[in-house]
């Protein structure tokens, strides 16, 4: 009787996640396998046609791999921009880290599609990068920096680095100051200790981060959309057009699933490397 | 070491720039006096931001999108507080099922999320009409920062403090309020205006299941910069920026923060 | 000043049982330890009595009156918990208000009283304080007045020592002791130390698997334990197996190995061939070797301040041995133990009849 009590505590909560996670991503696998239809989004019927639709055309099938190899470079220049910035306010004093948590999030503030915008403003042939350099003189013609996979993974580099710095900040937070010092006391100079004590314990950090980057930059849409024009065709933005531009439900879900196991097969690759590395 | 000092601090330094930059160049267009998006700005004015105000599009668009975050936040708060309580309190083995669970609309894509709710409401017959399918979206995604806020600010503390209350005479009721509320209120806080940001800004789950008529902002903003280059939505955009800073100082006046 | 009567007391989650019928009169005004290992039920039995756990079966009476049903706000109790558990957001006057405020007491009463409280625990000058500037041992006491400012009916406490260290534990151990003694009011203390437990306690009731394996003053306990596991949880004790010799007018001879005699009184009426008896370290002496009712060799030997304390090889096994500075033996050494016959005890239930020829 008590019990019951309690479990109306997360009864709505449980309710509302199965009903609107649960049951629909349940919907989107089933819907992979209908069949398509003319006029209408989807037909009766099994069928994987949708999959072989997605197959069988190079300009579909292989925005896979691109997609992938974005999500992979992206993490990688999150991983490299952002490892400094948490070692520096892991280290800093008090009060200045305030200050830096909040340039670090910042961008979170403002909403991705400004967020974007901001970097069409940067990168455009007119724009912000290309104009101070002609006027410096270093160049005559303007840099293709937009429209193109460079400035797209450079704007989902600047999106996603907070969610980089996050996890990296808590994993070397949590590491104990008394190893490194330890280590110190052993004779290891400054660039030993970070090279074998401080990466290796904020591997969790890495490993999360990394990750969290990755899932988040395959699954953008806004950034990709607004940065690379339309030259460049994540499967993201694929699945979204047959979705709502050309009402094909079932190749639109087979090409999500396709996606999302695909990028589950990517992590757990780098789960397991990065695993054995650090044990 | 003696030149690798430097360059981390220049790096550094060079990474807090280009974090900040995408965001002051906008503001910086807003205040463009000219017609492009020209740069360096061509005199400084308030022009556009005159010509955003008149703008019924974009207005009607700054105030859908308000009046739908303080829903979906009240909604959030009361959803996501029920679950932080029982989660530190009550849940044993299940414990862990549940955190992912409430997580889960973080956890997953959110493209995804909202192509598989679109999927489920059409099945069911709604579709994307009366916004249910979008209000959904929206009380989604805000739902694991009040999750996640809240359960901090009760896991750091003693949960005998509302048995001490019982054991001195209070009911039930009168425990969580005197003593449970006050204490989580902080943490309810912070959680609130997080989900009110998250789904102030939020694009995927609007974006899909938006539907006809009226639109969020950010959906708005995307649908005229695929096509205008003025400095227009730049204005909005900084309205949209302003709106946010000014919501987390206020936030942060009235109930302190890490 | 109430009495508490738990009658057979079962609590069971699920399928395993916490209680198995727990059954104990606590009378007025006294002062009562629950004691035993982890898991053994103690703290389940104070939830029980606070209300916060429903028993599923037996009934908790307050005065007589069955309160088992009732919830904890309606117990008329007051609480130590182990952490405290002082409102983090209210002033130490504000905390000591609270259960008067829900008593609906008029504010000038409520004043009245809390300061009453606050001299009594001394902590007066720290009213405004927020319990995070008090120190262990304030909130300690903080935590002790606001439980008592409401003067309930009964006082439970829960290891309020816990959190302490050891010089404050000693001190807060008497002070608990004599406020206790001077409101007078009927405690249940939860322990599992059971220096604790022996010191503050007009009687010990000690635990364990959910049963109570003992219920009598510390004296009792310690000097005639129910059992070898009360004996053994209650302080150190030195076990022997011993042959019986003869029984006799309510007393018992035991032959010792080396071809000593010790007479104990009682043993059991029913014939027997061994019986266990126990012997407190505190009563067994040194002596030369041959002197004493057992020879053994001293294996180790531990310096302690107020005494030395000996381990002791012998044919009965390795004994513990608490004596006096002044007799100072060495490690190695062999010598000679006397027992003190009018204090050993021997342990319940513990003889063995013959055994049947194979």
């Amino acid at each position: 009787m008590k019990r019951a009590r309690i479990l109306m505590l997360i009864a709505p909560v449980a309710v509302l996640i199965f009903l609107f996670i649960v049951l629909p991503y349940v919907t989107v696998l089933l819907m992979s396998f209908r069949a398509p239809a003319d006029g209408q989004p989807y037909g009766a019927g099994f069928s994987v046609e949708g999959y072989r639709q997605f197959f069988s055309q190079n300009y579909y099938a292989l925005s896979l791999p691109q997609t992938m190899g974005l999500g992979i470079v992206t993490s990688l220049v999150c991983l490299l921009l952002g490892y400094p910035v948490a070692l520096h306010i892991a280290t800093a004093p008090k009060r200045w880290r305030g200050l830096l948590y909040g340039i670090v999030l910042s961008p979170l503030l403002v909403g991705i599609v400004v967020r974007s915008y901001g970097w069409t403003i940067l990168l455009g042939n007119a724009g912000v990068i290309n104009t101070t350099l002609r006027n410096l003189g270093l160049i005559e013609r303007p840099l293709p920096l937009m429209y193109n996979e460079f400035g797209v993974v450079l704007a989902l580099a600047h999106v996603f680095l907070p969610f980089m710095v996050l996890p990296l900040l808590a994993s070397l937070q949590t590491a104990d100051p008394a190893v490194r010092q330890a280590a110190r006391s052993l004779g290891a100079g400054r660039f030993t200790v970070f090279r074998r004590v401080t990466l290796p314990m904020s591997m969790p950090g890495i490993q999360s981060g990394c990750i969290l980057v990755f899932v988040l930059a395959i699954s953008s849409y806004v950034t990709p959309a607004l940065v690379g024009g339309m030259r460049v065709k994540t499967t993201t933005l694929l699945v979204v057009d047959a979705l709502i531009d050309q009402f094909q439900w079932p190749f639109g879900s087979a090409m999500a699933l396709t996606l999302a196991i695909s990028a589950g097969i990517v992590v757990l690759i780098f789960a397991r490397l990065t695993r054995i590395r650090w044990s | 070491m003696g030149l690798v000092t430097p360059l981390l601090s220049l790096l550094r330094a060079l990474v807090y720039v280009f974090l900040l930059a995408p965001i002051v160049v906008v503001v910086l267009a807003s205040l463009n006096a000219g017609n492009f998006l020209t740069f360096p700005p061509q005199g400084l004015s308030l022009r556009w931001f005159w010509t955003f105000l008149n703008n019924d599009v974009f207005i009607d668009a700054i105030v859908y999108s308000l009046i739908l975050a303080a829903l979906a936040t009240a909604v959030s708060l009361v959803l996501g507080t029920m679950a932080a309580l029982y989660f530190v309190r009550h849940a044993r083995r299940e414990a862990e099922v549940v955190r992912i669970g409430v997580l889960l609309p973080l956890i997953l894509p959110e493209i995804l999320t909202a192509i598989a709710l679109l999927f489920f409401f059409y099945e069911i017959g709604i579709g994307t009409q009366y916004k249910i399918a979008l209000f959904t979206g929206h009380v989604l995604m805000t739902l694991p920062f009040v999750f996640l806020n809240v359960t901090t600010s009760l896991q750091g503390r003693d949960d005998a403090v509302e048995l001490a209350a019982r054991t001195l005479g209070a009911s039930r009721m009168t425990a969580f309020r005197r003593i449970t509320l006050p204490l989580i209120a902080p943490g309810m806080a912070t959680g609130g205006v997080f989900a009110f940001i998250i789904s102030f800004d939020t694009f995927g789950v609007s974006f899909i299941l938006k539907g006809t008529g009226s639109a969020p902002l950010p959906i708005q903003l995307y649908d005229y910069l695929r096509f205008n280059f003025t400095p227009e939505a730049a204005a909005v955009s900084t309205v949209s920026i302003l709106l946010t800073l000014v919501l987390v100082t206020l936030s942060n006046m009235l109930f302190g923060r890490d | 000043m109430t009495e508490v009567s738990l009658l057979s007391l079962v609590k069971s989650y699920g399928k395993s049982t916490a209680l198995k019928g727990i059954s104990l009169e606590v009378g007025h005004g006294e002062f009562v330890s629950l004691l035993g290992p982890s898991g053994c039920g103690k703290s389940t039995t104070l939830k029980c009595i606070a209300g916060f756990e429903d028993v599923t079966d037996g009934k908790i009476l307050f005065d007589s009156k069955d309160i088992s049903r009732k919830l904890p706000e309606d117990r008329d109790i007051g609480m130590v918990f182990q952490s405290y558990a002082l409102f983090p957001h209210m002033t130490v006057e504000r905390n000591l208000a609270f259960g008067l405020e829900m008593r609906r007491m008029a504010r000038s009463e409520i004043a009245e009283r809390v300061a009453r409280a606050m001299d009594m625990v001394q902590l007066t000058p720290y009213a405004d304080r927020y319990p995070k500037a008090l120190s262990g041992g304030q909130q300690q006491r903080v935590a002790l007045a606001r439980a008592l400012v409401i003067e309930p009916a009964i006082l439970l406490l829960d290891e309020p020592l816990a959190n302490l260290d050891a010089k404050l534990r000693d001190e807060m151990r008497g002070f608990i002791r004599d406020l206790q003694k001077r409101v007078g009011i009927t405690t249940i203390y939860v322990t599992h130390d059971q220096n604790e437990a022996m010191t503050m306690s007009d009687r010990v009731v000690v635990m364990f698997d959910g049963k109570i394996a003992q219920a009598a003053p510390p004296e009792d306990v310690y000097d005639r334990p129910a059992s070898e596991r009360v004996a053994r949880f209650v302080g150190n004790a030195n076990i022997l197996d011993l042959a019986v010799a003869g029984q006799m007018h309510g007393r018992t001879s035991l032959s010792v190995p080396g071809g000593g005699r010790l007479a104990v009184t009682g043993g059991g009426d029913t014939p027997a061939t061994r019986l266990r008896v126990m012997a407190r370290p505190e009563q067994i002496a040194l002596t030369g070797p041959g002197e004493g009712h057992l020879d053994g060799r001293i294996t180790k030997r531990y310096f302690s301040g107020g005494h030395v304390e000996y381990h002791v090889e012998t044919e009965c096994g390795t004994l513990n041995v608490l004596s006096p500075t002044t007799q100072n033996m060495a490690e190695g050494a062999n010598v000679g133990l006397t027992f003190d016959t009018q204090r050993l005890w021997p342990l319940p239930d513990s003889a063995r009849a013959a055994e049947p020829a194979a």
